[in-house]
């Protein structure tokens, strides 16, 4: 029993060596989507252009279309092969961020898409300018709406950083992996990587649900 | 550029039924754990609905531990795991029943809205026709589930189709596996991965279309 519990002490040390990548990987690439998708929705809702909106919804569709594994492996042993060498962290970023900015544009679209044009036509009878509306007026109110999606997200990029495993970037998967061709303990191993990931997603779980009590949709 | 294209050129015909075989192994893949996901889905959303409370308690339980697991992990402790508790599966197998495992928890949160946005009256008057409970569930309750959740059932078709490339590291020859091995073999990794990529594209876009065009008729 005594060995038993002393081995999960090693596991779980071994493991921990990978929760600050696996934070960072999240964080940044949270940030990135949420920024390129944001602006992406502004451009696809607000922008005039024909050409632009195309080019928005193709991107859209192919981010959205492809694994995350395939988008990582393009951008780390795909662009190495043509001389640019990204490190295993700056593609897991770029990689689950770019995917992000097509998920999270859709989800802003949709916040958008949900504010009856009233708002907007007041907006502008009141004096606002056009850019003034959007931001002071529409933005708001679209961000209160996609706000709980965008938290099912943030719980699903947590889980999905455990894929930058395969480009060697040394989160918790990493390390499980690495510990598993050492040591045989591969079912403690796994189990305990498997609690680790919910342990971890408990504090944004309730983070997410205070944001959402907090400055989520108001009850009319 | 030209030395970009080149290699599609000079390889293609190699390339295109190794790429073939994989689409194939992926579309089998997906299906198989799709429609295992569908049935053990259904099977979790009438657990939460039971009178009985181990089984709602139960449901409950599965449905919030999965959705915070990683799939990598079900799949990792499937298919390397239980070995060693002296349970085994061929890699494909351990896909199928990680990927429909993982799924199911999804798969179950839908059909628990779709149960609850169909009236109780539609129930009540299929018992009061004549129907059994089990008829007026196969027959009137759950065809209309399906019509709602549809849409939302192929968007999961699809992140499970994309979801199946993880297979690859428990050693499923699918795309991303197959990807891999061409890329080794022929040192053209971002042509290669490309070409994976376009492979997926093929078989998901038209699913995404479809549920986009789904949505208007379910709500």
């Amino acid at each position: 029993m005594m060995t038993g519990l002393s081995t999960f002490i090693t596991v779980l040390d071994g493991l921990l060596a990978g929760v600050g990548v696996t934070v960072l990987v999240t964080l940044a690439s949270l940030t990135l989507g949420v920024i390129l998708g944001f602006g992406l929705a502004l451009l696809r809702q607000f922008g005039g252009l024909r050409a632009i909106h195309f080019l928005i919804d193709a991107y859209c569709e192919v981010m959205r279309n492809i694994p995350a594994l395939t988008h990582l492996f393009i951008l780390y042993f795909g662009l190495a092969s043509i001389g640019f060498r990204l490190s295993a962290i700056t593609a897991a970023i770029l990689g689950l961020g770019l995917i992000g900015g097509a998920v999270t544009c859709d989800l802003f679209r949709s916040g958008f898409a949900a504010l009856p044009n009233g708002q907007r036509e007041a907006a502008l009878a009141v004096g606002f300018t056009p850019l003034q509306a959007i931001f002071a007026i529409l933005t708001p109110q679209a961000l209160r709406i996609a706000l709980p999606s965008l938290g099912n997200y943030t719980v699903q990029l947590l889980k999905d950083t455990s894929i930058v495993s395969a480009i060697a970037a040394p989160e918790i998967m990493f390390y499980a992996r690495s510990m598993v061709t050492s040591s045989f303990q591969t079912t403690l191993i796994y189990a305990t990587v498997a609690g680790l990931y919910l342990l971890l997603g408990l504090p944004l779980t309730q983070a997410i649900r205070f944001l959402e009590s907090h400055y989520g949709r108001l009850k009319a | 550029m030209s030395d970009f294209i080149e290699p599609y050129v000079e390889y293609g015909r190699e390339w295109l039924p190794l790429l073939l075989r994989a689409m194939a192994t992926t579309a089998l893949l997906s299906v198989s754990a799709f429609a295992l996901s569908l049935v053990f889905g259904l099977l979790l959303a009438l657990c939460r609905n039971a009178r009985s409370r181990a089984l709602r308690h139960f449901a409950t339980l599965y449905v919030s531990v999965v959705r915070g697991v990683p799939l990598l992990a079900i799949l990792f402790l499937l298919y390397f795991g239980l070995p060693g508790i002296g349970i085994t599966f061929d890699a494909f197998t351990g896909a199928v029943l990680g990927l429909a495992l993982a799924f199911a928890a999804q798969v179950a949160e839908l059909f628990r809205a779709g149960l609850m946005a169909i009236p109780k009256g539609q129930r009540e008057a299929a018992f009061a026709v004549g129907f059994t409970p089990a008829q007026s569930f196969t027959l009137i309750v759950l065809p209309q589930v399906v019509r709602v959740i549809v849409a939302p059932l192929i968007v999961t078709f699809v992140s499970l189709l994309k979801d199946s490339s993880l297979a690859s590291l428990i050693t499923v020859n699918e795309l991303v596996l197959t990807g891999r091995a061409m890329a080794t073999e022929y040192f053209l990794p971002l042509q290669i991965y490309l070409a994976v990529g376009l492979c997926y594209f093929l078989i998901a876009w038209p699913f995404s279309l479809l549920s986009r065009r789904l949505v208007p008729a379910a709500g």
